[in-house]
């Protein structure tokens, strides 16, 4: 066990040097915009009113480290800032927008395990035949396809024309679990590309490991077909799984904000292409230090279990 | 891995005429129609009206163009800076050299490419041009580990070891033999990562970066259209259905010319996903 100890020491150790970078890069942000920073954000409005609040608010007049220090104080303390346009604690902006968020990467990740391994299984069983074929082709199909045009021409077909499903989220408020119906759309297109590069990898996992060697002997000593499938081969093949599920995180996120900017969902998405939009500088870092912790440990758990899955393959650290 | 014959068929005749309508449309589209009022139907137009009373037929003309070369350009430019990293932190004889190259990049594949462009965007406001840049830099780090990855192998090759015990060059062993080995590995998966390219760009569009809000661009129609999508749905559904052509075709048809010529040389498989 000592090789997993030392793999999680140094996994541990990029992971917490990515994290720093992420805070850095985050906190660049405002060092890279061009001229007077406070200028540069009141935008189409420079009275000078506001732009020294803005200046009071980023504390421009101090230097550059002394304010990430302070900063970076902050976050370890749950302080995120607050915002330039509202004047509310960006901490409160998660808070508000965390639930619907959650909700639809939650209920995806649910539906995109055991769909994306089933699938997957269900290929490599038959492979090269019409089933194999089928599913193949579809999910190297849609595998590329953006969110954004999955789903407007799923919410013309399924919400405009046959009126069976809501086109949006709007007028349900954060309360979404409570009306199904508006979750079933938003769930499907954030499903799509996870699901194609799951299967995908599943499958080419399997197919190797019912070819190798091992899988012949525990057949020749009469082990049953599923104990090998499902107790030998399985694992092995979603040792890769697990990393690109982790690697799905990425496109989670991205999906997310497609979905709820779409699908009007009151979520982090929202919240954060509205801050976008507005330049509201200390919503849009806090935010993305949140994202970006977020990816960080998702990555570093996913690796572990990866190695764990298949301790030979040696996983990048 | 079983080739399907079709596929390479397949994903011709799918990305065929978005392409064609993204590099040839501008030069067939003739001058802009008149402005009418915004989401009708009929009346001389193909598609009928867009939200601002264009011509839909005439903007899909002319938007595909942007998506296309803002991705192509994306995509070169990411090599032109992953190639000589990769090769270079590959090919060094001192560990602190490829560390110091290379372990950056590992830091930057943490952050999520979307939230990286839409922090850079929060700043400023880029155009095509900064887009394509921006795009170009989100791709990189992965590249050039993949570059550093095959290079690495190639040198440990006899090949190699024969042609440094000669004394040629270190430009020779670099360029003319390891470059020129990996270059099969490398345009497939140059071609994969078009088409993620291609995601990136189309969806930052969407999302309002990197093109005016009233700009002749797939992406962006089908975002500013959205608002009239139940009176007039084809000023969202032609886009649409062009960009899910352009993406799938692409993937495609790289995936079928990869199956065919992907076992790189020494018979590395390139497809590790």
């Amino acid at each position: 066990m000592s090789g997993l100890r030392s793999f999680v020491a140094r996994r541990l150790l990029l992971g917490v040097a990515q994290i720093a970078a992420v805070v850095l890069l985050v906190f660049a942000l405002t060092e890279a915009l061009p001229g007077d920073a406070a200028v540069a954000l009141a935008g189409d409005q420079p009275d000078p009113a506001r732009i020294e609040a803005i200046r009071t608010a980023l504390e421009l007049d101090r230097p550059a480290w002394e304010r990430l220090v302070h900063w970076a104080a902050g976050l370890l303390h749950g302080d995120l800032g607050t915002s330039l346009t509202s004047g509310r604690p960006v901490a409160r902006y998660l808070a508000d927008a965390f639930g619907p968020t959650l909700l639809l990467a939650a209920l995806t990740v649910a539906l995109l395990v055991p769909a994306g391994v089933a699938l997957g299984v269900l290929a490599a069983r038959y492979e090269g035949r019409p089933v194999d074929r089928l599913i193949s082709s579809v999910t190297l199909a849609v595998y590329a396809v953006p969110e954004f045009a999955l789903g407007v021409l799923l919410v013309t077909v399924f919400a405009l024309r046959l009126g069976w499903l809501p086109p949006t989220a709007v007028g349900h408020g954060t309360d979404l679990l409570a009306h199904p119906g508006v979750l079933v759309l938003p769930v499907l297109v954030l499903l799509a590309r996870p699901v194609c590069s799951l299967v995908r990898l599943v499958r080419a996992g399997m197919i190797d490991a019912l070819a190798s060697p091992y899988v012949a002997h525990a057949l020749r000593y009469g082990v049953s077909g599923a104990r090998v499938r499902y107790l030998h081969a399985l694992p092995h093949a979603l040792a890769p799984a697990v990393q690109q599920l982790a690697r799905t995180i990425d496109w989670l996120l991205c999906g997310v904000v497609v979905v709820e900017t779409l699908f009007v969902v009151p979520g982090l998405g929202t919240v954060l292409l509205g801050a976008v939009a507005e330049r509201d500088v200390p919503v849009v870092q806090g935010l993305a230090v949140v994202f970006g912790v977020v990816t960080v440990v998702l990555n570093l758990g996913a690796d572990v279990i990866a190695h764990r899955l298949a301790p030979r393959a040696g996983v990048a650290a | 891995m079983r080739v399907l014959p079709g596929r390479f068929v397949l994903g011709v005749a799918v990305v065929t005429v978005p392409l064609v309508i993204a590099l040839l449309g501008p030069v067939f589209a003739g001058p802009p129609p008149a402005r009418e009022a915004s989401f009708t139907e009929g009346a001389g137009h193909w598609f009928g009206t867009d939200f601002v009373g264009r011509d839909v037929w005439y903007q899909v003309l002319h938007g595909g163009r942007p998506v296309v070369l803002t991705a192509l350009a994306a995509t070169v430019l990411a090599y032109l800076v992953a190639l000589p990293l990769g090769l270079a932190g590959a090919l060094t004889q001192r560990h602190l050299v490829e560390e110091l190259l290379l372990r950056p990049l590992d830091v930057l594949l943490a952050v999520p490419s979307l939230l990286m462009i839409l922090l850079v965007a929060t700043v400023l406001s880029p155009g095509t041009v900064g887009l394509a840049l921006l795009v170009a830099v989100v791709n990189v780090p992965d590249a050039a580990r993949l570059v550093r990855a095959t290079a690495t192998e190639i040198a440990a090759r006899p090949a190699v070891e024969a042609l440094r015990m000669q004394g040629e060059t270190w430009w020779r062993i670099a360029v003319g033999h390891i470059g020129r080995s990996m270059l099969r590995t490398v345009t497939a998966d140059a071609g994969t990562r078009l088409t993620g390219v291609l995601y990136l760009v189309a969806t930052a569009a969407f999302l309002g970066v990197g093109a005016a809000p009233d700009a002749a661009d797939w992406a962006v129609m089908v975002d500013r259209n959205r608002t009239g999508l139940l009176v007039q749905p084809w000023a969202v559904v032609v886009p649409a259905l062009l960009i899910v052509a352009l993406t799938t075709g692409t993937n495609l048809l790289f995936d079928a010319a990869l199956d065919k010529r992907g076992r790189g040389p020494g018979g590395t498989s390139v497809r590790e996903a």
